[in-house]
């Protein structure tokens, strides 16, 4: 097997706050293969966000990358090693933060974020901008540069490219600033994008344009994306593979249509439930009340028992990690829930647990108005 | 060309302001109690018919909107009409007043700045540390303290106590100095900024508080925008980062800031003119005041409205320099 574009292993990241420390991102590992589509599905607050800045090292204070392995084409993004002392520290060949800005920022690994209305300056012209940002991640300088700008904006379907390069953001609708950020990632040139809810900010038509564009272009250049989301829906249209989140974990993780048709975990379940139907509009799954305080303290044995139908008493005190449930294509399917028969803890065994489960069954109904099966 | 439209624009705009400044003053000046021929008589005695003679000679005969024509009407051709009590031109008296009183004030605005905007950024940069807190109590020093006491206590350190620099006076800039060599005007100019240390940094405290919080306020918010974070994100250098795509936006407020205080700072002027001895047009309308010399209190407080309009003016269009979004009300 190649190895793939990204591997991320063990990844954990905290904040150290006042109240605690918040585990936002808690041991995920994954992968990218070159030219393909990963999602990062999951509720606001599962760590979604978190887990794609730590990729790029940029976590800011009180936040901290403690611990795991990042590796990017052969390089380590992020590794540690015992020190002489026992003391864990960065390891040697992990790259600078120097490095990390020249040869990865851009460069290697672009962004689109969510908010193309807040991600651009609005002091500055659109194609400014652009140009800054090909200039620092591409052999290109001044007229070539701009001419490279002019281009990109084009190619993600702005029109008079031209004459909006000298134009400012506040001048562009809210789908055309997203156009501009992903020719922002497009111009750079690198060999993945992360995506972080771009198209969420949106509604549903330009939503559908900005798909079918990054279809298109991601096509056309090979790039790999990380596409990190809400919504099943844009999941199922674009990527290959998927990785469900929840507080801080990875619960569920398959090719698209396996996670479609073979659901393994209940949460994942949940988030299907609360999908619209085509005919319906799309509405978000109910946020969970209270989702920081719970990363500090997140729930003992299996993290979603506390909302899970098919909860038992041995999930409250065995944590599961993800297994190998299934292998689809050489892929795997890995779940993170007792349930499954790679578990051999007793769950069928175990007893049920008395409170009833009826936060799920308020968001499965509060989001899709669908009955219960 | 925006620039340009939204100058002319802001102009046209300002002169009902301008006009209403003058009637809203000459109105004040006019209801006051005390009659201008009365008092140039200091309570003599005299006939009727020099009383008479007198008000026709100044106008005071006629009704009050004639009163305000003529005024306006003069004013138009820069005429401030003549001060009673001192028997010359309003203008000239002002002429030889206003130099000092801009020197103090703009000399304390760059002041000001040129301090506040880097310990503003410092203070964000060094968030809840050392450097930090010790902005902060610097600024509620400055916010708190009466800028005439700051100018006293100036006096006492640097001029009584320690002797090393002048208490009392401004030496002009603009006057050309006996030693005309270079080595005269390079005197000349050391001169200037002695004299003028203590006064600017006595009235610029203050402007200097408060712009160093709203700039520490402004880049915090800034450095946490979304597109300091994308900035990042495409490997712009820390250094940039901070001068360029958190720096720009985070201005918008510290301009108007500006603008707004600088009727703060006029205010301020007049005292610490007094504290300082300087002959400026806080002074002169200190002794108009004592003086009941309304024709000249009248002239002085136009030439200050004026001013702080032209400020905030020059303050808008700074404004939409840097912000793109301004339009000119007209369009869009
Ligand atoms: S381990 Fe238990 S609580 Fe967790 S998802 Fe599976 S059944 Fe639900």
């Amino acid at each position: 097997m190649t190895e793939p574009l990204l591997r991320v292993e063990n990844l954990k990241t905290q904040f150290f706050t006042e109240t605690g420390t918040v585990r936002a991102v808690d041991g995920i590992s994954f992968e990218v293969n070159e030219g393909e589509i990963v999602g990062l599905v999951g509720e606001s607050g599962a760590g979604k966000s978190v887990a794609s800045m730590s990729l790029m090292r940029l976590i800011d204070s009180p936040g901290e990358i403690v611990g795991g392995e990042i590796t990017y084409n052969g390089e380590t993004i992020f590794g540690l090693e015992e020190g002489p002392d026992g003391e864990l520290r960065e390891r040697e060949d992990m790259l600078s933060p120097e490095r990390m800005r020249r040869e990865i920022r851009g460069n290697e690994i672009a962004v689109i974020f969510q908010d193309p209305m807040e991600s651009l300056n609005p002091v500055f012209t659109v194609g400014g901008q652009l140009r800054e940002f090909i200039e620092l991640n591409r052999d290109l300088e001044g007229a070539a540069a701009k001419e490279e700008a002019i281009e990109m904006l084009r190619e993600v379907g702005i029109p008079d490219p031209e004459e909006r390069y000298e134009e400012y953001p506040h001048q562009f609708s809210g789908g055309m600033r997203q156009r501009v950020l992903i020719a922002m990632a497009l111009a750079c040139e690198p060999n993945l994008i992360i995506a972080d809810e771009p198209t969420t900010a949106l509604d549903v038509t330009v939503e559908g344009q900005i798909l079918d564009l990054v279809d298109d272009l991601q096509e056309k250049y090979g790039t790999s994306f990380i596409w990190v989301t809400h919504d099943l829906g844009v999941v199922a249209e674009i990527c290959d593979r998927v990785n469900v989140m929840y507080l801080g974990e990875i619960v569920e993780q398959a090719p698209v249509d396996e996670l479609f048709y073979e659901t393994s975990h209940p949460y994942t379940n949940a988030l299907l439930n609360s999908m619209p139907r085509p005919d319906r509009t799309v509405d978000e799954l109910e946020p969970i009340e209270g989702m920081m305080p719970e990363a500090i303290n997140p729930p003992s044995g299996c993290r979603f028992h506390p909302r899970c139908p098919d909860a038992k008493e041995v999930c409250t005190r065995v944590h599961p990690d993800p297994k190998v449930v299934d292998t689809v294509d050489g892929d795997p399917h890995r779940s993170a829930c007792l349930k499954r028969d790679a578990f051999d803890v007793g769950y069928d065994e175990s007893p049920p647990i008395d409170a009833e489960p009826d936060v799920v069954a308020a968001a499965g109904s509060g989001a899709g108005g669908e009955d219960d099966e | 060309m925006r620039l340009l439209r939204y100058t002319i624009y802001r102009l046209v705009q300002s002169i009902p302001v301008l006009i209403g400044i003058t009637l809203i003053t000459f109105i004040l000046a006019n209801l006051a109690p005390g009659d201008p021929v009365q008092l140039m008589l200091h309570g003599q005695e005299v006939d009727e018919d020099l009383v008479r003679t007198v008000e026709e000679r100044y106008g005071l005969d006629q009704p009050l909107h004639e009163r305000y024509l003529n005024y306006m009407a003069g004013l138009v051709q820069g005429d401030f009409g003549h001060s009673i009590h001192r028997d010359r031109p309003v203008r000239d008296l002002m002429l030889d007043r206003i130099g000092p009183t801009l020197l103090l004030v703009l000399s304390a605005y760059v002041f000001a700045i040129v301090t506040s905007i880097p310990l503003g950024i410092l203070a964000a940069k060094r968030r809840n540390e050392p450097a930090d807190h010790i902005s902060r109590i610097v600024a509620l020093f400055g916010v708190s303290t009466p800028s005439f006491w700051i100018g006293i206590m100036l006096i006492v350190i640097f001029s009584v106590t320690l002797g090393v620099l002048p208490s009392s006076g401004l030496v002009y800039p603009w006057r050309t100095p006996a030693d005309t060599s270079f080595f005269g005007y390079l005197a000349h100019f050391y001169d200037v900024l002695r004299h003028l240390l203590l006064p600017m940094i006595a009235l610029g405290t203050l402007q200097m508080a408060t712009l160093m919080r709203v700039e520490r306020t402004q880049m915090i918010n800034s450095l946490q925008g979304e597109y300091v974070k994308l900035a990042r994100a495409y490997g712009v250098p820390e250094r940039r980062v901070l001068r360029k795509h958190a720096f720009k936006p985070a201005q918008l407020p510290i301009i108007t800031i500006i603008g707004l205080n600088l009727s703060t700072a006029l205010g301020g002027a007049v005292l610490i003119e007094y504290v300082f001895n300087i002959n400026g047009m806080g002074r002169l309308l200190i002794e108009a005041i004592q003086e009941l010399d309304y024709q000249l209190i009248m002239g002085i407080t136009i030439v200050i409205g004026f001013i702080f309009v032209i400020g905030v003016i020059i303050t808008d269009i700074s404004y939409a320099y840097i912000d793109p979004r301004v339009t000119y009300g007209e369009e869009e």
